[in-house]
């Protein structure tokens, strides 16, 4: 199952960069002789109310949501590591700070404090400006999770008795991290950063639904669940349908794949 | 198990013949109580000062309407700007909240230009009926679903495909997809989201307590299955279920904003929507102090050692 989901999610993203590199139309350009329309021989699933393509909207927003996610899942565990490591290798009193700063973070609503942050962005930002913020935002709260997690399994190892034999040994904090800590905690990083992913996808796209996501022109999964709301279209075409079908799609092969890794680590 | 439990009561510190073991006892539950309140509020205190700070410095959050307005000289609108910029100190807008809340106003809404507590207050029963409801039936259809699917031992991952797609669903998703089908409502997207993130934690508990031995035993020895939950499964993963439990509330106060205002709910999520739109600061802050006391007061009821059991 896993490998099934991995070359799914492989053919997706080979496609909608296949589809990018080679349609003719460009995921901002408008046919203003196109608007709305139903599948065409210029356009196979349909144009948007602006007259963009959907297919290269479509496959733009895959892109850009899971390379967004990715790098935001990548920033969000190098913050965890870092801080799970900190609170791991403290004074008890510092510790105790730490994990105080991420359970406020933990136990606020992970969506409100989103949407609180997002909006704090002057209204003239540019849209890629928009999309990296959205997902420096997404980075910069998904992290207390994960640090819980690194935290109790770096206490674990910290107290393994062949780390107080290196410590004995003479090594300092910063080797014992670098040359057995890091390793170990590998088989726990991975799944935590697996995990991230699906949920930064999902959260961008709740937040692109409140209109509080990625700037137009620039496509993502929650700015093209608002054209949902758009009932002339939604009369016009069923294309309409294909952002949500393949977020789900994504999401599903995303969710397995994540099940699979954590099951066997 | 439970009828054995001494319930710890006032009159038991002034009993005379109280053991100093009961004591002892009593007094670091005591102790334990009053850490967690302390926690509490400190974290509700934590999310006023962020709300303020990030308020603060959101651009253009204190522009004057009347900056704007043609019939001020430019003399009057500099001492407008400067006005406004003496006001706008961090220790400023913090006293002046903290006057709003010892008059129990908790100032007044930008937005609406009434009393926050009013408008907060007016919203509150529409989410908590949203909430209770949206948690009771999710974690009803996540148990329900839950407890025949992990005692087989073959496609327990068939049966539980629902549930993954239900999680592959972004909330938001999930609610426009009720209104375009004209089927369904906010307490049933708020059901399926929890009992689709439940339904997975739920089950690799229960699977991995139907492994345990004594289980094992009494299965080969011919206990009904409901028996085994109703006297071993559930008071044993009584505190993992209280722990999820206030997770359910975490992620339903999450949910709540998507949902209330994709259905249009007058309810606190949707007055925190259009406070961060219009950038209402005294309706943030309060929004936030609300969410702090509900996920603090879960987090402290979901403690198992808050059932004094050890008194």
């Amino acid at each position: 199952m896993r490998r099934i989901s991995a070359a799914l999610l492989i053919l997706l993203l080979i496609a909608a960069a296949a589809t990018l590199r080679w349609s003719r139309y460009d995921y901002a350009s408008q046919d203003r002789d196109a608007i709305m329309t139903p599948s065409t021989a210029q356009h196979e699933a349909g144009t948007d109310a602006l007259g963009r393509d959907r297919i290269v909207r479509v496959a733009a927003a895959l892109v850009i949501g899971l390379a967004g996610s990715t790098a935001a899942a990548t920033v969000t565990i190098m913050i965890a590591a870092g801080f799970g490591l900190l609170a791991a290798f403290s004074s008890k009193t510092l510790a105790a700070i730490l994990l105080f700063v991420s359970d406020v973070f933990l136990s606020l609503p992970w969506l409100f404090l989103l949407m609180m942050a997002r909006s704090l962005l002057p209204l003239t930002a540019s849209p890629l400006a928009t999309a990296v913020t959205t997902f420096l935002v997404l980075a910069a709260l998904g992290w207390p999770a994960c640090s819980r997690a690194i935290y109790r399994g770096a206490v674990e190892l910290r107290n393994a008795e062949w780390m107080i034999h290196a410590h004995a040994s003479g090594l300092r904090t910063r080797q014992m991290i670098r040359l057995h800590l890091l390793p170990h905690l590998r088989p726990l990083l991975l799944p935590q950063f697996l995990i991230c992913v699906p949920a930064f996808v999902v959260a961008e796209a709740n937040l692109g639904a409140l209109g509080l996501g990625v700037g137009e022109p620039l496509p993502s999964w929650g700015a093209m669940l608002l054209e949902l709301d758009n009932s002339a279209l939604l009369a016009r075409s069923h294309w309409v349908y294909l952002p949500i079908a393949l977020l789900v799609i994504v999401l599903l092969a995303l969710e397995s794949f994540t099940s699979e890794i954590e099951t066997h680590a | 198990m439970s009828s054995q439990t001494i319930e710890f009561t006032p009159k038991m510190r002034s009993l005379p013949g109280a053991s100093p073991r009961a004591r002892r006892a009593a007094s670091s539950s005591l102790l334990f109580a009053a850490k967690r309140v302390g926690r509490t509020l400190l974290l509700m205190l934590c999310a006023a000062a962020g709300t303020i700070l990030l308020v603060r410095f959101a651009p253009g959050f204190f522009s004057d309407d009347r900056e704007m307005d043609a019939k001020y000289a430019h003399a009057a609108q500099a001492e407008i700007a400067a006005q406004g910029e003496a006001q706008q100190s961090i220790g400023r807008i913090a006293m002046s909240e903290v006057e709003g809340w010892g008059k129990g106003e908790f100032g007044e809404s930008r937005q609406y230009g009434v009393p926050v507590a009013g408008l907060v207050g007016e919203r509150m029963r529409a989410s908590a009926l949203l909430l209770a409801r949206g948690i009771l039936f999710g974690w009803l259809l996540a148990i329900g679903a839950a407890l025949p699917i992990s005692c087989l031992r073959k496609s327990s991952a068939l049966l539980g495909l629902p549930f993954t797609i239900l999680l592959s669903v972004p909330t938001a998703a999930m609610a426009t997809a009720c209104i375009l089908a004209d089927a369904g409502g906010p307490v049933l997207v708020l059901s399926l989201l929890i009992a689709a993130r439940e339904f997975k934690f739920l089950r690799s508990l229960l699977e991995g307590a139907w492994q345990s031995p004594h289980l094992l035993q009494g299965r080969a020895q011919g206990l009904r299955p409901w028996a085994l939950v109703r006297l071993h499964i559930l008071p044993n993963a009584a505190p993992q279920l209280r722990a999820l439990a206030t997770l359910s509330i975490v992620t339903a106060l999450g949910a709540l904003v998507p949902i209330e205002v994709i259905f249009n709910v007058p309810g606190v999520g949707q007055l925190a929507w259009s406070a961060v739109m219009n950038r209402d600061l005294p309706v943030l802050v309060a929004v936030s102090l609300l969410m702090a006391l509900v996920v603090g007061v879960a987090g402290m009821l979901s403690s198992s050692e808050f059932t004094l059991e050890a008194a």
